[in-house]
């Protein structure tokens, strides 16, 4: 065996607290290290010839990376030992950024733990085996749930491509929340008009595009590029195979009955800003209006601290609006920080202050309605004063929750929420499209606030990247399956009742089990339940963790000597 | 007890691809701190680890072994941590005929919790090496 060490400074990011010149003499004396050598950044174009040379030069068969996180650059130097003419199977990621320098601060101790996580790497690799990448046919349909503008905005783009494309959207007309707003910003339009028609319009005469209204999602299976959806339709249930999915859920609008100190709903002057926009005519003659940032965002008391991105700008909206109609009218501004983002934000927030509207940063704590007006009772922040006073109407800009159903939709498609119980991106900034699961792409608010301009690129970006998946028909996956020794097998069948995908056959005749290829998810649950040991998951084997638990507890004293 | 005597534990934990692996990326971007006892081995998911693994650590000389996966309903591979709550729920009896029930734990975080990792991570090594530096 001929293992290559390359061990990677990352700049100072590991260089700082992990000692890498000491880790990388340390492996020099193994006897399967052929070459262990330490590099400023391995991922850089000099230091991945580096590595290709060293595998010509010294025709290493294994080559243990120890680096940043394995999820970060896997394919990257995956593709590198491919190049090279190496399985790409035969390369070991440790991940000494991540799990070593960034989380200790100690030099000692985190040098320490690099060389016992480098070593457990070393010891598993040596039990690789290369594998072949599984070629599978992928259907090129795409299935989005969700007919809000990103989820149109994807079907468009994939049908435009020649994708076939079920659209599933849980009400009875496509549009979501950007088809019932009055008054788009900027365009000051209404957004059925502006933006949902001509989309629909246009999905209306593809012929690839089967869309379904007034439909949810009941059950989901199957593996990347041939997914089988249930769709429980007004026509009965129906079944889809999609080769990948867009989640476009969208958001909930925070519901301001969730904090009870603002009365809302409980009398008709306090009202959100769509409600607002529908009202607006019918407010009396020039009014005083107090208009309330921040309802359901930036407030851990209803557990919702993230900012939702656009509810300054509708509040912004909503000020200038009043002036407009009425130059005479109050109008006063409740907010916590201005956070006016979008293109020309900052501008139209000067027009309105221009146009004579009053902004207070301040809490408001309550708002108590009466006969004669609504009495707002709040803490000017800057001067660090409470106040008390007097209003016609109270108009909340309410912020983004987590769709409703998000828990649901996770659950059926096995991908994970974040802690607001929005979907999660595989990685925040690097696959900000990806779910973990391969072929599962989310898009729109779903994944956060977003505002509407965000929301259209997010559902192109991902469905770019589903077409991107999709288009060549056919698609690797990760050979990580299991296989059963046939010498070992006892024939008890604990492996087929254990197994979820039910990729576990009892051969009658011979007696044994067998896994049929296709249907394993790779999950390793028959491995850790065979009694005899004759099942193994292939990359993940019995022998390779053990000796990583061996390598990771061993040679304490060895390592204090050096 | 003086500084240098003092004994420092080393736990394995066996972590899911999908949930706690992921959160303790997380936790190393965010620059969360946590003992450098606690080493992790990736295991794509919670019911790949065999309870010999955690007996093989534990035989091996590690203080401490732990199994994280995703909450239980979230399981990517649909009820694969049921098996593994069962499995460590069996094995926990075992250890307590042993008297080292404390050495094994199962927690569940998913991939959005990196401070709850951490936390249950800290929690449980504060603990061992309470009870390693006591006797």
């Amino acid at each position: 065996m001929r293992t290559g060490i390359f061990i990677c400074h990352c700049g100072h990011n590991i260089k700082h607290t992990v000692d890498v010149k000491k880790v990388s003499r340390f492996f020099k004396d193994f006897p399967t290290v052929v070459v262990s050598e330490d590099y400023p950044f391995v991922c850089s174009e000099p230091g991945q010839d580096m590595i290709e040379e060293a595998i010509k030069k010294h025709g290493l068969d294994r080559v243990l990376i120890a680096s940043c996180t394995p999820s970060l650059h896997g394919e990257l130097f995956k593709d590198l030992l491919k190049k090279s003419n190496l399985n790409p199977f035969l390369l070991r990621r440790v991940g000494i950024r991540e799990h070593c320098s960034w989380v200790g601060d100690d030099p000692g101790p985190n040098t320490e733990k690099a060389i016992k996580l480098i070593k457990a790497g070393l010891y598993a690799s040596a039990h690789y085996v290369p594998l072949e990448e599984k070629k599978v046919d992928v259907v090129k349909s795409a299935l989005i749930i969700g007919g809000g503008v990103s989820g149109l905005s994807a079907a468009l783009f994939l049908s435009r491509m020649g994708m076939k494309v079920y659209l599933v959207e849980k009400a009875d007309h496509l549009g979501g929340h950007v088809g019932a707003l009055k008054n788009i910003w900027p365009a000051r339009e209404d957004g059925k008009s502006a933006v949902i028609d001509p989309m629909v319009s246009e999905l209306g005469i593809m012929e690839n595009v089967e869309i379904f209204t007034s439909t949810t999602l009941s059950a989901f299976e199957g593996f990347f590029g041939n997914y089988q959806a249930t769709l429980n339709t007004p026509g009965g249930v129906k079944t889809v195979v999609a080769g990948g999915v867009i989640v476009a859920v969208g958001f909930s609008p925070f519901d301001p009955r969730l904090k009870p100190e603002l009365n809302y709903g409980r009398d008709d002057r306090i009202m959100t800003t769509l409600e607002f926009e529908e009202r607006k005519e019918g407010l009396s003659k020039d009014p005083r209006v107090a208009i309330l940032h921040c309802v359901g965002s930036r407030d851990e008391q209803v557990n919702k601290p993230y900012c939702s991105r656009v509810c300054c700008i509708n509040a912004l909206r909503a000020a200038n609006a009043i002036k407009v109609r009425h130059p005479d009218a109050y109008v006063e501004s409740f907010y916590m920080d201005m956070r006016a983002h979008p293109k020309g934000g900052e501008e139209f927030f000067e027009e309105t202050q221009e146009l004579g509207v009053l902004f207070t940063r301040s809490n408001i704590g309550e708002i108590i309605p009466s006969s004669g007006g609504l009495l707002l009772r709040g803490e000017d922040t800057l001067l660090g004063e409470t106040f008390e006073r007097e209003f016609d109407y109270a108009v909340l800009s309410t912020g983004m929750s987590s769709p409703e159903d998000s828990k649901l939709i996770s659950s059926l498609l096995k991908v994970t929420l974040d802690k607001d119980k929005f979907f999660l991106e595989a990685h925040i900034k690097l696959r900000p499209f990806d779910t973990a699961v391969k072929g599962i792409f989310i898009a729109g608010t779903c994944s956060g606030p977003k505002d509407m301009e965000e929301s259209i690129n997010h559902g192109r970006a991902s469905a770019l990247k589903l077409f991107g998946f999709l288009n060549l028909g056919y698609a690797f996956v990760d050979p990580f399956i299991s296989w059963v020794d046939p010498k070992r097998c006892s024939g008890c069948r604990m492996c087929e009742q254990a197994c979820v995908a039910k990729a576990i056959k009892y051969d009658e005749q011979k007696r044994i089990a067998h896994v049929e290829e296709a249907a394993c998810m790779g999950c390793g649950l028959c491995n850790a339940t065979c009694p005899s040991s004759s099942i193994s998951l292939k990359g993940h084997m019995d022998s390779a963790i053990d000796d990583e638990i061996g390598a990771m507890i061993e040679g304490q004293s060895l390592v204090a000597s050096l | 007890m003086t500084e240098e005597k003092e004994k420092n534990p080393e736990i394995v934990g066996f972590a899911c691809s999908f949930c706690t692996f992921k959160a303790s990326e997380m936790a190393g971007s965010l620059r969360m701190k946590y003992p450098d006892g606690i080493k992790l081995i990736q295991v794509p998911c919670s019911s790949r680890v065999d309870p010999a693994f955690v007996i093989k650590a534990i035989l091996d000389g590690a203080d401490g072994a732990f199994v994280a996966g995703c909450h239980p309903g979230d399981c990517h591979f649909i009820k694969g941590n049921y098996f593994t709550r069962r499995k460590i729920a069996a094995l926990k009896e075992m250890f307590d005929a042993f008297s080292m029930k404390d050495k094994l734990r199962l927690f569940w975080v998913s991939a959005a919790e990196a401070r709850r990792f951490v936390e249950k991570v800290t929690a449980m090594y504060g603990d061992i090496k309470e009870k390693k530096n006591a006797g």
